[in-house]
């Protein structure tokens, strides 16, 4: 029972396209503890996404893990075959909501008649029993049991959302992944999915493992976050941690690019460049075109992910400069010049 | 009119769209219903000013800008550009009207034809409109959109530049045959936030440089202060409050720019800024009358004086009675779910399935009074018990009051009388008195 509910460990997926194999994630680890609500976070070609649909084994098929292993309570579940995969993990242990949540109700079937479909495929469970769990579960999203036979457009907006979280939820599953719940909703109505997912954290246990281009979503919403450009982890760790004590510069850069309502006039920051599409074995920082502070070791194999020295053990980033960039970034915002001549300074290096 | 108009000035601009109707409808000879996308929005646009509309989807904002640039024909109301009303334009009123008016859209993806080069995306509206240098204008927007060197892009295909960069294209496209007003669609809400600061600077830096006023429409609250002075709060097709950016996100006062600023996301972990308390979504704005736009879901929607009633159940009880005006609620759709018939097993049944919050003392008996009404087929009645127990004054349109200097706001909690003073109740028209 030690074991942690999810560990992606040393984790590289490819696809397969008629250029070679393109490298999407690379050497990814980290790991999702009992009730830990964990937020992925990139720029669109980041990888997050294909790093969430390796967990299910929902790769397109032109896709593989090509190395590394992703363990649910301790047992490797990367080579399971799609139908052990739904025999015994998905939706029982580790459940679904898709992006673009609002409109993946089937316009034509009842909620009732989804979640018995959805049922008889992973469960043994007989339609009674899985409409019993159905309307425990409306109960905790906050919709009247009555409800759990109406169409989906019997249902208002609001009460789509909490309809599809309560399919994640109803077969009890230990851990939700949910890609980018929320992106292009309103704000009001991103914010009312969140209520419920914090419902769903403090009533059930249930673990969230978030993916989302918002980093501003996974500060307020998750425990620990992970940021990640072009297949690599750049850094990781308590939400805290990371916030307060960012040593990646993408990481920190990433973070100061977000308006934050209560700095109106804060300066935002601009990544120049965009990530890079790689083939085949990433040995290098993939950040390191983009990167004010990039030196020659950052393109001499792949920065190694080590411990932050601070309050958060877990707290891990891979920079080679990781003790300097920070301050170096600092020393740039406060006084222009100086900063000029070190980001200069840099550039020749490289 | 004098040459200190406005740029551009809207009045009082309606755009209704008439809903589906069947054949039904048809044989009975039914008024088409009538889909209030646009409901009444007026407002001006200095020289040099840059103004963002701001809302959530089905607000009507992209009605809005589409009825500016002539897609749309207005149902009522006026668009004035320059001192001349668009209704008196003539044909080269308009073109030179197309000209001055640009339009950046929200795809950058879609926006730009990805058959063209850069320098043929460009140089198109420049033939359109017969000027001349246009290798000089080129090179010299690419320029101002931070495109450079210029060699780089000119003979690109869309498919080969990034987001951020089609967008700059597309924004030179509306820059190039130097505008008057310039309305941007979302701009940057399909860029990587890594770009979006880059290019809602870039467009802020235009908009003084080259004397371009804007009207920039979004959703998104919290990039606004980069790009615009003043905000307007759209809901439902009506702006409910206008105000400089930085005093509204400070301190907003129509209840729902307060909702809607208190749900941006705060990327502090430290930081509880407490989840929406609001539930639901907007209605369809589809034949809804009078009043207030957001009163179902308005947490400070105002009770009748002598009330005591909580917030919850109130606004509970309006909603369900406005429900039944609409014919939405149906006691067949009861009838189908509850086993019993019998009467107070009925009752019980829609008082759980409408309401959530506690309904006591005379509250309660003239709602379950309504509600047996509702039972024995007199929805009439029922609408009117409760309409004489519960009316609202938020049943009303709310007048625009400037509550400030530059801070208008259609509420009435911000009446230009003060509020207590006031006697209220569900028929009572509300005086406008500006």
């Amino acid at each position: 029972m030690s074991d942690p509910l999810l560990e992606v460990d040393d984790l590289t997926v490819q696809y397969e396209t008629s250029e070679g194999m393109l490298t999407a994630v690379s050497n990814a680890s980290f790991t999702i503890e009992e009730g830990e609500f964990f937020g992925l976070a990139g720029e669109s070609g980041s990888g997050k996404s294909t790093l969430a649909k390796s967990v299910i084994g929902g790769l397109d098929s032109n896709g593989q893990v090509s190395s590394g292993e992703i363990r649910y309570r301790g047992e490797a579940i990367q080579d399971l075959s799609g139908s052990e995969l739904s025999d015994r993990i998905r939706w029982k242990e580790i459940s679904w909501i898709p992006q673009g949540a609002m409109s993946s109700l089937d316009p034509l079937q009842r909620v009732s008649e989804q979640a018995i479909e959805i049922g008889n495929v992973h469960t043994e469970l007989s339609d009674d029993e899985i409409l019993h769990k159905l309307k425990e579960t409306f109960e905790i999203v906050g919709l009247q049991e009555s409800r759990i036979n109406d169409y989906p457009h019997q249902f208002s907006g609001g009460m789509q959302q909490r309809a599809i979280i309560a399919l994640a939820l109803f077969l009890d599953p230990e851990l939700v992944i949910a890609d980018e719940p929320t992106t292009a909703l309103d704000v009001i109505m991103q914010d009312q999915i969140f209520r419920y997912l914090d419902r769903m954290k403090e009533e059930l246990d249930v673990s969230l493992l978030l993916i989302t281009h918002d980093i501003s979503v996974i500060f307020e919403s998750c425990d620990s976050i992970a940021i990640m450009h072009a297949s690599q982890i750049a850094e990781r760790g308590t939400t805290e941690a990371v916030h307060d004590n960012p040593r990646h510069p993408y990481a920190f850069m990433f973070k100061e690019a977000f308006p934050d309502v209560r700095e109106p006039k804060r300066e935002l920051e601009v990544i120049e460049g965009y990530p890079p599409e790689l083939m085949g074995e990433v040995d290098f920082c993939s950040f390191a075109d983009r990167c004010p502070w990039a030196a020659p070791e950052c393109r001499q194999g792949a920065p190694p992910s080590e411990p932050v020295d601070d309050d958060d053990p877990e707290h891990i980033a891979a920079c080679v400069r990781k003790s300097e960039a920070y301050e170096l970034y600092e020393a740039g915002q406060a006084g222009e010049e100086s900063a000029g001549q070190s980001i200069t300074r840099m550039g020749e290096v490289d | 009119m004098s040459s200190d108009a406005p740029v551009l000035e809207i009045n009082d601009l309606k755009k209704y769209f008439e809903g589906d109707s069947n054949i039904v409808d048809m044989i009975l000879r039914r008024e088409p219903s009538q889909i209030q996308a646009v409901d009444g929005v007026s407002m001006a646009l200095e020289a040099n000013e840059s103004v963002a509309v701001i809302g959530e989807s089905g607000c009507g904002k992209s009605t809005l800008l589409r009825t500016l640039i002539g897609l749309h024909d207005s149902s009522d109301g006026e668009i004035i550009y320059k001192g001349t009303p668009v209704s008196e334009f003539d044909a080269a009123d308009w073109k030179a009207y197309r000209r001055n008016v640009q339009v950046i859209f929200q795809d950058p993806f879609n926006s730009l034809n990805p058959k063209m080069t850069v320098r043929e995306s460009l140089a198109e509206p420049l033939g359109i409109h017969g000027i001349d240098n246009k290798a000089e204008r080129i090179r010299d927007v690419l320029r101002q959109v931070e495109l450079q060197p210029a060699e780089k892009y000119l003979d690109k295909k869309p498919m080969n530049l990034s987001g951020g960069e089609k967008q700059r294209v597309a924004i030179g496209r509306a820059l190039i045959l130097d505008p008057d007003v310039i309305l941007a669609d979302e701009p940057v809400s399909m860029l990587d936030v890594s770009t979006q600061a880059a290019v809602l600077t870039m467009m802020k830096e235009l908009i003084n440089d080259f004397d371009v006023s804007m009207i920039y429409i979004s959703h998104d609250l919290s990039t606004v202060s980069y790009i615009a002075e003043s905000v307007k709060v759209m809901y439902l097709g009506r702006i409910v409050e206008s105000a400089p950016t930085e005093r509204i996100l400070e301190a907003p006062k129509h209840p729902y720019s307060k909702a809607l600023v208190s749900a941006i996301p705060v990327p502090d972990p430290h930081y509880d800024r407490g989840r929406t308390e609001m539930s639901g979504a907007p209605r369809d704005p589809i034949d809804i009358g009078e009043g207030c736009r957001f009163r179902d879901r308005c947490p400070e929607v105002i009770p009748p004086d002598e009330l005591d009633i909580d917030q919850q159940a109130y606004r509970e009880i309006m909603s369900f009675r406005e429900q039944l005006e609409r014919d939405e609620i149906t006691v067949e759709r009861i009838e189908s779910i509850v086993e019993e018939q019998e009467r107070s097993a009925l009752l019980d049944t829609i008082q759980d399935e409408y309401f959530t919050a506690e309904i006591t003392g005379k509250n309660e008996s003239t709602l379950r009074a309504a509600l047996t009404s509702l039972v024995e087929g007199d929805d009439d009645l029922a609408v009117k018990n409760l309409r004489e127990r519960f009316g609202s004054v938020c049943e009303t349109t709310p007048p625009e009051v400037e509550s400030e200097p530059e801070w208008h706001v259609a509420c009435h909690h911000y009446g230009a009388n003060d509020r207590s003073g006031e006697k209220r109740g569900a028929e009572e028209r509300v005086v406008h008195t500006e």
